[in-house]
């Protein structure tokens, strides 16, 4: 779980490249990230379940995205975008494409509902943070 | 105050927040609260996915009108920020208009990281995602090899402008193809699904489908509904190329082997 965890802060940190994250906030957002992906281990391992720990996850992410957004007077963007990669259901698309192929329809559309799901949740974790954070926000 | 230029600076402003990927709701602020420093009745600011309508009114002077089409894309949080940071000052007196035009102008063409360095980036995503899905060293090893078949494809769709359902499909197509290769010919008994993951990662659409989600909570609709189809689109891309590449790979096995 460690490596994994150090896997999920190198993985965002090489995104943050790609995305031209600001330098000054690209270890942040790589911690960020990295504990959105610990939260998922834990909640997987507790749980069992990947709908639940993708949104859990990402409400911790988008928490901590917001709040350092504030912190640091920058869009709420710049540290959410980065911090969600690791949840985003790119497993569960692989594995539907590849029990497609193998003719197996029923693991394929499992894996096709699961990644909808995650989707959903990583959607209404989103979606509740922002709606919390506007709260009292005059316009 | 030069009222051209102000609504010049507010759309160039929108523009580059537009086109490196902010939520429309953050370009159609930044447009609104420049325009407000000119001090006129009337102003406004229309925003799409794919272009910005603003505009300046009062009695005494003529109408400003601004229409600008955004038809390029690409993600670069760096001038989100940078843009942030000048319309914050400018708002709060600390920055003039032809200051800030100049300013947005360099914020233009800035770039943070130089070309290789983003190849090492989606070379690292590949490589970190194994070992965050749980890989050992051997398939850390074939994730380096399949990153940078991918770095290269996209590099080179780049250069040949390809469009993006093209290049994400052709770009999935390699990485199941040289995922499944490496396997069977230079480290057997490396997890390949993991590796094949791993690559997508740089190509699959979260970052699209994240804006598209804030943009829909706050009431951009149809700009919500533009980039979650943008989203799917590109997800079907990969799905296809992957599955072609898995497909063609058995095939061609198939048809040593037996």
């Amino acid at each position: 779980m460690v490596i994994q965890t150090i896997g999920a802060f190198f993985a965002v940190i090489s995104f943050a490249l790609v995305l031209e994250l600001p330098k000054k906030y690209v270890v942040l957002a790589g911690g960020i990230g990295a504990a959105g992906w610990l939260a998922y281990l834990l909640v997987v391992a507790a749980a069992g379940s990947v709908t639940a720990a993708a949104f859990l996850s990402t409400l911790l992410v988008a928490l901590a995205s917001h709040v350092s957004a504030r912190m640091f007077r920058a869009p709420v963007t710049v540290f959410l975008v980065a911090g969600i990669l690791p949840s985003v259901p790119g497993a569960s698309i692989y594995r539907s494409v590849s029990y497609m192929i193998t003719n197996e329809p029923e693991l394929s559309s499992h894996y096709l509902v699961q990644t909808l799901q995650i989707s959903g949740a990583i959607a209404m974790a989103i979606f509740i943070m922002d709606s919390l954070f506007r709260l009292g926000q005059k316009k | 105050m030069n009222d051209k230029l102000l609504v010049e600076t507010a759309v160039l402003a929108g523009e580059i927040m537009l086109i490196s990927g902010a939520e429309i709701f953050r370009v159609e602020n930044t447009i609104d609260h420049i325009l407000r420093k000119a001090g006129r009745n009337t102003c406004e600011a229309i925003v799409f996915s794919t272009g910005i309508f603003a505009s300046l009114n009062d009695p005494s002077i003529e109408a400003i009108t601004v229409a600008r089409r955004v038809t390029v894309r690409a993600t670069n949080l760096n001038r989100v920020y940078l843009v942030n940071d000048v319309s914050r000052k400018l708002c709060g007196d600390q920055m003039t208009v032809e200051e800030a035009y100049e300013r947005l102008k360099e914020i233009q063409t800035v770039m943070q990281y130089s070309r290789w360095l983003k190849n090492a980036g989606i070379v690292g995503v590949s490589v970190f995602f194994t070992l965050l899905l749980g890989g050992g060293s051997r398939d850390f090893l074939a994730a380096a090899i399949t990153g940078a078949v991918l770095a290269v494809a996209m590099e080179a769709s780049s250069r040949l402008r390809l469009n993006d359902f093209c290049m994400n499909g052709i770009s999935a197509f390699l990485i199941a193809f040289t995922a499944l290769s490496v396997e069977r010919f230079l480290l057997p008994g490396i997890k390949s699904d993991i590796i094949i993951i791993g690559a997508i990662m740089p190509l699959v659409p979260g970052v699209i489908f994240t804006t598209a989600i804030r943009d829909t909570l706050n009431g951009d609709y149809a700009s919500g509904t533009a980039r979650m189809m943008e989203a799917v689109v590109i997800a079907l891309s990969v799905a296809a190329g992957v599955g072609a590449g898995i497909r063609l790979f058995q095939w061609i096995m198939g048809g040593l082997i037996w």
